[in-house]
C-alpha cells in the first residue's frame, strides 16, 4: 500500500503548493493592510468592516446578481429550449452547430471580438442605425455583456441538455404518450423530472461561472465607466492589483469564495434532498 | 549508504553556493522589463547598439497591462529572479519602492551626466529622494495637442494661441460635424482635468497634488464645470469609442488629441508625416493672465534593483543610456524628444517645445499620473471615467476623489 502513497504524493504536494497555500495566504492577507511592498500590518476585521460600507461593493454585488440571474435565464434557459426543440429532429446536430461554434473562443477573445462591435460608433450602432453607447451606461453595459456571454455559452448548455435528453429511457415517455400526455405536459411532468440529475450539473456549473465572471468584463469595460460594471471578481482584481490594496482585495476574494461556496452548497443540497 | 549520499550532496551544495558567492555572474545581455510592449522593437534596436558600444545587449520583456506589470515587479523584489533593468513611474510609485530600499542609487551617474550636460539639473528633482537620485530618465515628454492638419486646412483653421481661439476652432469644427477633441473613459480619463486645471491655476494644481487643497474647492469645481460645458457643447468624441486615438486622429474622427510627445511614436508607426498629415501645438492657458503657459511634463524612469543579478553591468548600462550616443538613437527611432539636451530633435514642433521648455518659457507641471499619490489616482481615474460619460455627476465625482484624498493624507502628511 505504501507505494501508492508515493505515486500520489507529487500530485498532492503540487495541489497543496499551488492551490491550498495561496488560498490560505489570501485568507491571511484579508486580515492585513498590505501594499505588496512594505510588510503586511495586521488589521483584524478592518478590511471587512470597510467592505460592508463600500458603495462600490454594492454595485459589484448588484451586477454579480444580474450575471447570476441572467445566466440562468439566457444561456441555461435558452440552451434548454434549443435542446428540447432540436434533440429529436433529423439532422438536429446541424441546427445546433452554429450555437456551438462561439464556444471555441476564450472569455478574453470574446471580449476582444465584441468590444468594437458594441462600442459607441461601433458595428452594432452602424447596423442598427442607432447612436447608443451600449457599454457606457449601467446596468445596460452589464446586460450587453450578458448577451455576449449568452452568444458564447448557449451552445455548450444546449449540448449538455441534448445529452441529457438522449439518455432518458424511451419507455416512460412512450407510456406517458399512450396515456395522452404531450407537448408542455409531457415535458413538465415526465421529461423534466428525468433530466433532473443533468440539470443540476448544468445549473451548478453556470451558477459558479456567473459568480466568478471576470474576463469578459475586464476586457470589454474594465469594470467601468466609474466602476459601474464591476462584478465581485473584477472588484477583487481591481482592489488587489490596480489599487495595490492586497489586503482589501483579499477580503473581497474571501467574500467571493464564501458566496460561491455557500450558493453552490445550498443549491446542491436542495438538489440532493 | 544513505548517510554518505546525503553528506556528498551537502558538500556539493555548499561548494556550489560558495562558488556562486565568489564568482558573481558577469552578464553580456540584460533583461529589460517594461510595460511598454509596443516599444519592443525600439528596445531591441537599443540593445543592438549597446552590444556594439559597451558589450551589453538587451532582451526586452514587454508587458501591456500596467497593473499586472507592477504586480510582477513587486513580486520580483521578493524572489531570486530579478530583472536587470526595469521601467517604472516617477512620483509616488518611485517613492514607495525607494522607501523599501529596492532601487539602486544612481547619484554618481546623475552627477556626472549633469556635469557633462547630458542631463538637465531641472530633471533631477523627479528622481531625487532624501538627496539621492534613483534610476535615470527612460524618456521625457511634454504634453500638447496633436491635430489633423488636413482637417484644419479643409476648414481654414490655424493652431490657436489663446484659449478663446481654441474654442473658436472647436466651434468651427462642430458646425462642420467634426468632433474637435478626443477623450476616453479608460486610463487617460485625467488628461483634460490636468490640462484645464494647470491652465487655470497651476498653483492650485500643485496644492491639490500635495494635499494642501481639496477636490471640492471652488477652483477645482469651476474647472469641472467648464469641462462639463465643453462636453455638453458636443466638442468631444464619445468616450466609449474604442478607436485607438492615433487612428482617431489619422482618420479625422477627432481633429485634435491631447497627449505627450511620445504620441509622436504612434504617428511614426502609422507613416504619418509631421507638418503634412499632422501638427502639434502647445495648449494655451485658460487664464490668460498667468505669466507663463502651463505645459504638462512627464518623465518615466529606467531603473535597476539594489540586488540586481549583475549590479555593475546594470549601472554601466544606465550610465550609457544617458549619453548622446544612446539618446540620439532612442529619440530618433521613436520620433520623440530626449532627456539629453544635446540631442537634436528631428521633428520641428517637438524640437521647438523642447528648446522652449529648456529656456524656461513654460511653467512645467508634473503630469497628474505621477503627481498624484497612487490611492488617490486610482479613485480619480475611476471618477473621471464616470464623469466623461455622465458629466452631470461632477460634484459626486469630486466628493468621491476627495474622500480617497482625505483617507490618504490623514496618514501621509
Amino acid at each position: 500500500m505504501k507505494w501508492r502513497a508515493g505515486y500520489v504524493a507529487p500530485a498532492v504536494l503540487l495541489v497543496a503548493a499551488l492551490l491550498y497555500a495561496p488560498f490560505l495566504w489570501t485568507g491571511y492577507l484579508s486580515f492585513t493592510r498590505y501594499d505588496g511592498l512594505a510588510p503586511a500590518q495586521f488589521a483584524g476585521l478592518g478590511n471587512f468592516a470597510e467592505l460592508v460600507q463600500d458603495p462600490a461593493l454594492l454595485t459589484s454585488i448588484r451586477n454579480t446578481l444580474i450575471w447570476v440571474a441572467g445566466t440562468m435565464i439566457l444561456p441555461v434557459g435558452l440552451g434548454l429550449l434549443v435542446a428540447v426543440l432540436s434533440y429529436d429532429l433529423k439532422r438536429g446536430a446541424w441546427y445546433r452547430l452554429p450555437f456551438m461554434l462561439p464556444y471555441a473562443l476564450s472569455g478574453a477573445g470574446l471580449g476582444m471580438v465584441w468590444s468594437p462591435i458594441l462600442s459607441h460608433g461601433g458595428i452594432a450602432n452602424l447596423l442598427l442605425g442607432v447612436d447608443t453607447a451600449f457599454l457606457q451606461e449601467a446596468p445596460h453595459n452589464t446586460l450587453a455583456m450578458l448577451l455576449v456571454w449568452t452568444w458564447q455559452q448557449l451552445g455548450v448548455n444546449t449540448l449538455l441538455f441534448v445529452v441529457g435528453l438522449q439518455s432518458i429511457p424511451k419507455e416512460p415517455i412512450e407510456a406517458a404518450r399512450l396515456d395522452g400526455a404531450g407537448g408542455w405536459s409531457l415535458f413538465r411532468h415526465v421529461i423534466w423530472p428525468l433530466m433532473a440529475p443533468l440539470t443540476a450539473v448544468v445549473v451548478g456549473l453556470a451558477l459558479v461561472a456567473s459568480l466568478k465572471t471576470f474576463d469578459i468584463v475586464w476586457v470589454m469595460t474594465q469594470g467601468g465607466p466609474g466602476r459601474s460594471s464591476e462584478t465581485l471578481a473584477v472588484t477583487m482584481y481591481r482592489d488587489t492589483f490596480v489599487a495595490s490594496e492586497y489586503g482589501y482585495g483579499s477580503a473581497v476574494a474571501v467574500l467571493l469564495t464564501v458566496v460561491t461556496g455557500l450558493a453552490s452548497y445550498l443549491y446542491l443540497k436542495r438538489q440532493v434532498t | 549508504m544513505i548517510r554518505s549520499v546525503v553528506a556528498t550532496l551537502g558538500v556539493a551544495i555548499l561548494l556550489t553556493s560558495c562558488g556562486t558567492a565568489a564568482e558573481a555572474p558577469k552578464k553580456t545581455e540584460l533583461s529589460l522589463y517594461n510595460d511598454k510592449g509596443a516599444w519592443s522593437k525600439y528596445f531591441e534596436d537599443m540593445g543592438a547598439l549597446s552590444k556594439q558600444k559597451i558589450g551589453l545587449g538587451v532582451k526586452p520583456v514587454g508587458h501591456t497591462d500596467s497593473a499586472q506589470y507592477q504586480a510582477l515587479i513587486k513580486a520580483a523584489f521578493r524572489t531570486d529572479t530579478k530583472p536587470d533593468l526595469f521601467t517604472w513611474q516617477t512620483g509616488g510609485m518611485l517613492q514607495e519602492i525607494v522607501k523599501q530600499k529596492q532601487v539602486a542609487d544612481t547619484t554618481a551617474i546623475w552627477q556626472e551626466a549633469i556635469k557633462n550636460g547630458d542631463l538637465p539639473q531641472d530633471l533631477a528633482p523627479y528622481y531625487t529622494f532624501d538627496g539621492k537620485q534613483y534610476c535615470v530618465p527612460l524618456n521625457v515628454a511634454y504634453w500638447g495637442m496633436f491635430y489633423n492638419k488636413k482637417t484644419f486646412d479643409q476648414y481654414g483653421l490655424r493652431p490657436p494661441t489663446t484659449w478663446d481661439e481654441l474654442i473658436q476652432v472647436a466651434d468651427t469644427l462642430k458646425r462642420n460635424n467634426v468632433k474637435a477633441f478626443y477623450h476616453t473613459s479608460v486610463l487617460f480619463s485625467f488628461v483634460w482635468f490636468e490640462q484645464m486645471l494647470a491652465g487655470t491655476d497651476p498653483d492650485l494644481y500643485d496644492r491639490l497634488s500635495t494635499g494642501k487643497a481639496k477636490y471640492t474647492d471652488p477652483g477645482v469645481v469651476q474647472v469641472m464645470e467648464r469641462w462639463k460645458s465643453m462636453i455638453d457643447a458636443g466638442y468631444f468624441v464619445n468616450p466609449g469609442d474604442k478607436t485607438d486615438p492615433a487612428d482617431s486622429l489619422k482618420n479625422g474622427k477627432s481633429a485634435m488629441v491631447s497627449f505627450g510627445t511620445w504620441f509622436n511614436t504612434s504617428m511614426t508607426q502609422r507613416s504619418l508625416k509631421a507638418g503634412t498629415d499632422y501638427g502639434f501645438f502647445v495648449i494655451p492657458n485658460i487664464n490668460a493672465s498667468l505669466p507663463k503657459t502651463s505645459v504638462i511634463f512627464e518623465s518615466g524612469p529606467l531603473c535597476s534593483l539594489t540586488g540586481a543579478p549583475d549590479a555593475d553591468a546594470s549601472m554601466k548600462y544606465l550610465k550609457w543610456w544617458t549619453t548622446p550616443e544612446a539618446q540620439e538613437k532612442w529619440a530618433t527611432t521613436r520620433g520623440d524628444v530626449s532627456a539629453n539636451p544635446k540631442v537634436a530633435i528631428a521633428d520641428q514642433a517637438l524640437g521647438q517645445i523642447t528648446k522652449d521648455a529648456g529656456s524656461g518659457k513654460y511653467r512645467l507641471v508634473n503630469r497628474y499620473f505621477e503627481a498624484t499619490p497612487p490611492p488617490i489616482l486610482t479613485a480619480a481615474l475611476d471618477g473621471f471615467g464616470l464623469f466623461v460619460t455622465k458629466p452631470a455627476e461632477y460634484q459626486k465625482v469630486l466628493q468621491d476623489i476627495q474622500k480617497a484624498a482625505d483617507e490618504y493624507w490623514s496618514t501621509h502628511q
